[in-house]
């Protein structure tokens, strides 16, 4: 425990550290000029710190892992980790004794982002295929810039219209006519939303793939007389096939981290249903309702929150990883 | 991808066809032709309309913010009330507190209505005197404790109405929803109605709105995002201070001095990791590290500043590397050619080249912070503050808000003129990244490959 | 060699396959094809030569209409296939270019099986209605393209996995697949080695069998061993045109004399 605490220390003092080091590093470019012997040993300096500088990526990464695990810990002497895992009721109280089980929370979290990318997927592969395919030079001048456009706003903003315009419209027009429901939150507007807010992120990650494919394919299939969509359904996608796997897996983690929309949009009700309807909730929703207002940082039900955050840290993490490689390896296959 | 199905009819005699009429064949495959493009300038179609009704319901919804009802009214300023010693000694006067100000206001008000020769079936001194905010007596005391000899005379005020009253008048409050509401009546929207019509009642621009603190729950028409911006502006400042400086620095190391061995490679995949690492857990990070362990106090833009610091440096160190590679090796031989140091041909001749690059990796990665919510929530930001922080440094340790918190705590309030309110607020926002965003394209072509 | 070819010559050569006439192409501003008027003739190989960037692989594009992938490219004049003209506004490329196939520089396998590789040309045009036909066109398809025996117990292995040659086979074999008229062969053999080589012309010359096969080529040698016809381009002109041993012992034209004897090139 002792050495936990001297690693955040260390996270912190490195901060400190950085501070004094950019103001040698100033004083030491002042010097540069005016003392041309002191070149060498100015050098090393600041070479020190332009190393130090690059390790904060991996110090923030160990303190992030250090926190979560070390808040975790405390969590599970409190809270049986097989209760955690397994239990599908998440019932917090204040006085205690409180079910938090996190099947519900990780339900809603994958029903969500499940909702997203069946809306962000196809909406951005075809958007990437007829930009990159079909769109003449006018259209494609507008419309690109325009779908970045949703890459840049903000997701309070998404979260914003999930709660005052999507979740009413869906609720009148389709929850309550159909019986299904009397809420505006649910997994279908945080999931449409989200998916809108994915539409420029898959839609400019399959068109880097699908231009990575080479044109001597495309030239083979037009060759052999496939009209051009036959070409991309049955050369172009098979051959962009690993990458646009490795695509949907960065979008999908996306999905899953992403806090704003379903705070807003999904509802705060623990529910395991398949309703998309009804309200649900998700990991990143119940850290938030835990970690917000007055802390008591013994009891379970505050500390659930950074297993909650571990358990997202890990998901997310592998995703990326899984990603991150699969997209390497498409991208050395046609270098 | 199925099999095509292969009909009967199409044998190898169809290649014997003339050239000049399409097949049948080929008609049908070039109908799947023209519905698949359509799939995709669809697909095109609803992102646009998405993005439309986005911003067309966000701005629609929050341009109300920006535009606000005021009464102006006679005021008769009773000295006997306000300044019960008679001295005008401002210290004394403090001691009244804003109740006594609210009722010279209903005063008011009644004569107003009483001299306007205003009949309403059914108006109650409730219904007048809730026509006014709640904040309109703390901002006349305000103008009396500034100014003294006002008192004992009758001032033309202004004064902010109600903000279900101001909601009739945009369009959110009816009449239909004022009889099921106990804070409002049909009686005292005719009342307002009345005076609309006498030119006592205005809606006009409201400059309030981005320059006043937050207001508590009962009070949206007097809710601002003052500071919101404030704090938004210091952690941007924070970040500005700390990730650019610790960002270019560790892009330079990695892309020119680093040598390719294990080390590097992992802080290679760490960055590319940390990039995608969800905001809400260097949420997390900075509760634990910043304000648990180092005790910086809660809602300081101080702690805000550093969590979006450490979140946006992937982004910088991401985009500075890609603007250093972009500078010709030629620029660099030439340097050394002359004698100067790796570092020296850096720092004179690499980085100056690569600034504009930098600048505009710079500035996406600062509108990122500016919009990012969720860490911001975890360390506290989300605390109701009314107060402005002092100036810089000192008030980095100032509790204060953020735009898009702000927007969040709007939308948790009660009174649906919050909402306005927070769209108001994005609207703001929006505004400022779109400034960003301009600046960035404006350097990017402005500088655009010198060599 | 000379003699064989000679001796086929005879073979039904007075069918004109293909005849265009003042065929202009533009790329841009640039002008890439300067009135060009041949006539290829069926079940023959007719060889286009010339230094790089003379045009020939342009002119090749332009018999299947690939150019129209090329935003930028514009073609004037007519290319007449048995005598209709292909950019006439009722063609549908994608008919024609069933009919005219195409093999371009680099062996380009699509990223799946060897089978499907060959089968992809008969299933988007519909050529056979069941498996079994389907098997039969891949057989004969391979044997065509001489590359049946050294696959065909891995014809469900991705064909990306063979060989430089065997690749280059594999998409003669998928051209072939479609039973075109016309065989377009853009440099087949420059990203081969010698013995790859040697086997994609030994093909070439049975090819000439079943279809008109044009090919473009910047080795003179490889123009005088596969074909009867010779082209010379030069700076988008087409300079002389006429039988192989004519063009190669006799040419009319001092370029075409400066090209064949390396003093352009």
């Amino acid at each position: 425990m002792a050495g936990i605490l001297g690693e955040q220390s260390g996270a912190f003092v490195g901060l400190l550290a950085v501070a004094a080091g950019i103001i040698g590093f100033v004083w030491g470019l002042t010097r540069i000029g005016v003392e041309y012997k002191a070149r060498d040993t100015v050098e090393r300096i600041v070479m020190g710190v332009l190393i130090l500088c690059s390790t904060i990526a991996i110090l923030t990464t160990a303190g992030i892992v250090l926190s979560l695990v070390f808040e975790t810990g405390h969590f599970f002497q409190k809270y049986s980790w097989t209760d955690f895992f397994f239990g599908t009721n998440w019932t917090p109280r204040f006085q205690g004794n409180s079910d938090l089980g996190i099947l519900p929370l990780l339900w809603g979290t994958l029903y969500i982002s499940f909702i997203a990318l069946l809306v962000a997927v196809p909406i951005g592969m075809f958007a990437a295929i007829y930009m990159s395919e079909y769109a003449s030079k006018r259209v494609r001048g507008i419309a690109k810039p325009a779908i970045e456009v949703l890459a840049g706003i903000p997701t309070i903003v998404y979260g914003l219209f999930a709660l005052i315009t999507v979740g009413p419209m869906l609720r009148d027009y389709f929850a309550q006519p159909l019986g299904l429901g009397q809420s505006g939150a649910s997994v279908l507007t945080a999931g449409l939303v989200m998916g809108i807010m994915l539409i420029p992120f898959v839609s400019s990650l399959s068109d880097d793939i699908i231009n990575a494919v080479p044109q001597s394919l495309r030239d083979g299939a037009l060759g052999l007389g496939s009209t051009p969509s036959e070409t991309i359904k049955q050369v172009v996608l098979p051959a962009a096939l690993p990458g646009i796997v490795g695509a949907v897996l960065l979008a999908a983690s996306r999905a899953i981290g992403e806090t704003m929309i379903v705070v807003l949009g999904a509802g705060a009700a623990a529910r395991m249903s398949l309703n998309p309807f009804e309200a649900m909730t998700t990991i990143t929703v119940k850290i938030v309702s835990q970690l917000t207002g007055d802390n008591d940082f013994s009891a379970p039900e505050t500390l659930v929150a950074f297993a909650l955050g571990l358990t997202l840290f890990v998901i997310t993490l592998a995703l990326n990883i899984v990603a991150l490689y699969i997209v390497r390896k498409y991208r050395e296959q046609y270098e | 991808m199925t099999d095509l199905p292969m009909p009967a009819d199409a044998s190898r005699d169809a290649t014997k066809s003339s050239l000049l009429v399409a097949d049948a064949r080929t008609r049908k495959r070039n109908a799947a032709e023209k519905r698949f493009r359509s799939y995709g300038a669809a697909a095109i179609g609803v992102a646009l309309v998405a993005l439309v009704v986005l911003l067309s319901s966000i701005i629609g919804g929050g341009a109300g913010a920006f535009r606000q009802t005021y009464l102006s009214i006679p005021v008769a300023l009773d000295a006997d009330v306000l300044d019960p010693k008679g001295n005008r000694d401002p210290a004394e006067m403090s001691k009244v507190l804003t109740l006594s100000y609210g009722r010279v206001l209903d005063a008011a008000v009644d004569t107003a209505v009483a001299d306007g020769g205003i009949e309403i079936e059914g108006l109650s001194d409730k219904d007048i005197g809730g026509l006014i905010s709640k904040e309109a007596s703390a901002q006349l005391r305000d103008r009396v404790l500034a100014d003294p000899e006002l008192l004992g005379t009758t001032v033309e005020t202004n004064v902010l109405v109600n903000g279900r009253v101001d909601g009739y008048f945009k369009g959110r409050v009816t009449m239909e929803s004022a009889e099921a509401d106990g804070n409002t009546s049909p009686q005292q929207l005719m009342l307002a109605e009345e005076l609309k019509e006498r030119g006592m009642l205005v809606t006009r621009f409201n400059w309030d709105f981005v320059t006043n603190p937050d207001a508590s729950d009962q009070r949206p028409e007097a809710a601002g995002v003052g500071v919101a911006i404030l704090g938004s502006l210091y952690m941007m400042l924070v970040v500005l201070f700390l990730a650019v400086p610790i960002g270019v620095a560790a892009s330079i190391y990695l892309e020119e001095f680093a040598p390719k061995n294990r080390w590097t490679d992992v802080i290679e995949v760490n960055i590319s990791n940390l990039a995608a690492v969800p905001s809400i857990v260097f949420g997390i990070l900075g509760l634990a590290a910043f304000i648990n362990f180092a005790g910086l106090p809660q809602s300081a833009p101080i702690v805000g500043g550093l969590v979006l610091t450490l979140m946006t440096l992937p982004t910088i160190i991401i985009s500075t590397r890609a603007a250093l590679k972009a500078v010709p090796p030629s620029i660099r031989d030439a340097a050394l050619g002359v004698g100067a140091s790796k570092m020296q041909s850096v720092f004179h001749h690499v980085l100056p080249l690569a600034m504009p690059g930098i600048l505009t990796g710079t500035i996406i990665g600062l509108a990122q912070a500016l919009g990012e919510t969720a860490p911001l929530l975890l360390i506290g930001m989300v605390a109701f503050v009314r107060e402005f922080p002092a100036a810089p440094p000192e008030g980095l340790f100032d509790p204060a808000s953020a735009l898009p918190v702000q927007v969040y705590n709007w939308t948790q309030r009660a009174d649906p003129a919050f909402i306005e309110r927070a769209s108001g607020a994005i609207i703001v926002l929006l505004a400022f990244l779109l400034c960003m965003n301009v600046l960035a394209i404006v350097l990017r072509r402005r500088f655009e490959r010198r060599w | 060699m000379y003699d064989t070819n000679r001796m086929e010559n005879a073979v039904g050569q007075d069918d004109i396959k293909i005849s265009a006439r003042k065929v202009q192409v533009f790329y841009g501003d640039k002008h890439a094809i300067k009135d060009v008027d041949v006539d290829i003739l069926d079940k023959t190989v007719t060889a286009f030569i010339g230094p790089s960037g003379c045009g020939k692989s342009t002119f090749l594009r332009c018999i299947n209409r690939m150019n129209d992938t090329i935003p930028i490219a514009r073609i004037q004049g007519e290319i007449r296939l048995d005598g209709e003209d292909i950019y006439d506004k009722r063609v549908d490329p994608v008919q024609l270019r069933a009919r005219v196939g195409m093999v371009f520089q680099k062996p380009n396998p699509f990223p799946k099986s060897i089978y499907d590789n060959v089968a992809y040309g008969p299933r988007i045009h519909g050529l056979s209605r069941n498996r079994a036909e389907l098997d039969e066109i891949v057989e004969r398809s391979l044997r065509g393209a001489a590359l049946w025996n050294e696959v065909k117990d891995r014809l469900q292995e991705p064909g990306t996995g063979l060989s430089g040659g065997q690749q280059q086979r594999l998409c003669i074999a998928r051209a072939v697949a479609t039973s075109p008229e016309v065989l377009l062969m853009d440099e087949p053999c420059s990203a081969l080695d010698p013995i790859a080589t040697g086997q994609v012309e030994e093909l070439i010359e049975q090819l000439r069998q079943e279809f008109s096969v044009v090919i473009v080529t910047h080795s003179m040698q490889q123009a005088a061993r596969v074909s009867q016809k010779t082209a010379f381009f030069h700076l988008g002109n087409l300079v002389e045109y006429g039988d192989t041993d004519d063009i190669f012992t006799k040419p009319q034209d001092s370029r075409t004399e400066a090209y064949i004897s390396g003093r352009i090139g």
